[in-house]
């Protein structure tokens, strides 16, 4: 079963010549409907995420703002992110878009969600916009998971660190958030010495790659780096920042992944689901049209059994020597951390 | 006291950014600093990342060039992510700046707006001393 929480693709979020574009939406839906689910296909409109929600993850005063702001009519955030009149209200579509998936999978007790909604969200910081991204979604559905006693697992295989969601959830030890992601590149941070705030060490986990990695790199980070931390953790819930510009034919970013490696993702991290009905993908980038539509049809066909081979999965490019150096790293930045935050002779 | 050795400043390539550069090189010229021009390279600027940071870069030259700055005293230093957050890095190795300095507007950012305003974040997060050249100000 698989349940999609989709938007019209807010044509009036758009600006002309913009990546970040209505038609990706329209985009990721067509490579839904490429796998022909029929009435194991349930599709159901995002909420509008209520101050209070949104509150949970973003300073009232920048809500206030960016509300503000678009009623104004928009303009420049800064040089990559717009808002438009009707942005405040898409964003808070958007953003509601998880809460509509998890309110469906509780409802159903089983199956996976994908949240096709734009404005994208990872990028969205506590107090400002960032990186096309308004409000962060995906911490706002994590947030509702966490008020409720859930244990969130998000795992951020978008081709550019989630520093919005790592910076909302630093310090918060019912949240794990991993990322795989190109470095250097947009937003420069996500080191593997990244690790969490004193009341959440090792609840960060980046591995951060070069550009040319493969899908067999990006799997071994997730087996080697994330998994340990993701079997400590024992989540309740998985959320996934489901980003597809790590396509080798994405325009903004230099990861070398298939459509097909997608697929060989998705089965890794929603083994790490506790149960059926405990597993939610959020759309975040992806920029190739053709790209999206094909990794949405290969991730999400992998989760409900329809498989559908596009390609062939990757292998054989740089950086699977940077994943064990990425372990490395975390596990000394955790160990510097432990000593200054646990008494003497503590045990780590 | 402070020595002024290393003064950094943004750029984005925006008539406040062109005039937080002149008044850089003013002072760097004044006080023998050296002047690391900090360019923040943005998502959108990798659709078309080699001709737009080249064409900055050069502009930048040509106008330190033209306030009088030794070429040797001059660095290009771009950097992946938003303006605020690699501004803030410039105090950090390997720049070490001990001056940063910024337009008071930026590409992409609305005249009595804070939100996305990359002066008004430098203000509040700076671990150096930051200089905010008022649009228009003449160099100097």
């Amino acid at each position: 079963m698989l349940i999609v929480s989709g938007s019209t693709g807010e044509p009036e979020h758009s600006r002309a010549g913009h990546p970040e574009r209505p038609e990706r939406v329209a985009a990721a839906l067509a490579g839904v409907d490429e796998l022909r689910l029929g009435s194991d296909l349930t599709v159901v409109p995002p909420l509008v995420a209520t101050r209070a929600q949104l509150a949970r993850v973003h300073a009232v005063a920048y809500l206030d703002q960016l509300a503000a702001f678009c009623r104004g009519g928009g303009g420049d955030l800064d040089p990559d992110t717009y808002a438009t009149a009707d942005s405040w209200d898409a964003a808070c579509r958007s953003a509601g878009g998880g809460l509509a998936a998890i309110d469906a999978l509780r409802r159903q007790g089983d199956g996976v969600a994908f949240v096709a909604t734009r404005p994208p969200g990872h990028h969205a910081l506590r107090d400002r916009p960032l990186g096309f991204c308004l409000l962060n979604n995906v911490a706002v559905a994590a947030a509702e998971l966490t008020a409720a006693g859930e244990r969130v697992l998000i795992v951020d295989w978008d081709v550019h660190h989630g520093n919005g969601t790592q910076e909302i959830f630093w310090d918060d030890p019912n949240v794990l958030y991993v990322s795989t992601h190109e470095w250097p590149l947009f937003p420069g941070t996500g080191r593997a010495r990244e690790v969490g705030g004193p009341r959440a060490l090792g609840h960060i986990v980046n591995v951060p790659l070069p550009a040319g990695a493969t899908g067999d790199v990006v799997r071994r980070a997730i087996d080697d780096v994330a998994a340990p931390a993701i079997d400590d953790f024992k989540p309740t819930w998985v959320l996934v920042s489901a980003g597809f510009d790590a396509h080798r034919a994405d325009p903004l970013a230099g990861l070398e992944l298939s459509s097909v490696d997608f697929a060989g993702l998705a089965s890794m991290v929603a083994a790490f689901a506790p149960q059926p009905g405990r597993l939610v993908l959020f759309l975040e980038g992806g920029y190739d049209l053709g790209a999206l539509r094909q990794s949405v049809a290969a991730a999400l066909g992998a989760l409900v059994g329809a498989a559908h081979p596009t390609d062939d999965p990757t292998s054989g490019g740089p950086g699977m020597e940077l994943v064990a150096q990425a372990r490395a790293e975390r596990i000394a930045a955790l160990r510097r951390a432990e000593e200054l935050v646990l008494p003497e002779g503590s045990a780590l | 006291m402070t020595v002024l050795r290393t003064v950094a400043v943004g750029f984005d390539g925006s008539p406040d950014a062109e005039a937080a550069l002149r008044w850089s090189v003013a002072v760097a010229n004044r006080v023998g600093a050296d002047v690391v021009v900090v360019h923040a390279t943005g998502l959108l600027e990798h659709l078309d990342r080699p001709a737009a940071a080249g064409d900055l870069e050069a502009g930048v030259r040509a106008l330190a060039a033209e306030e009088g700055l030794d070429p040797g005293r001059l660095r290009w230093q771009a950097g992946d992510g938003d303006p605020c957050s690699v501004l803030l890095r410039a105090a950090d190795p390997p720049i070490s700046a001990d001056l940063l300095v910024v337009g008071s507007r930026g590409q992409g950012a609305h005249a009595g707006l804070t939100l996305g305003s990359t002066s008004h974040e430098l203000a509040e997060h700076a671990s150096i001393p930051l200089v905010i050249v008022p649009s228009g100000r003449p160099a100097g």
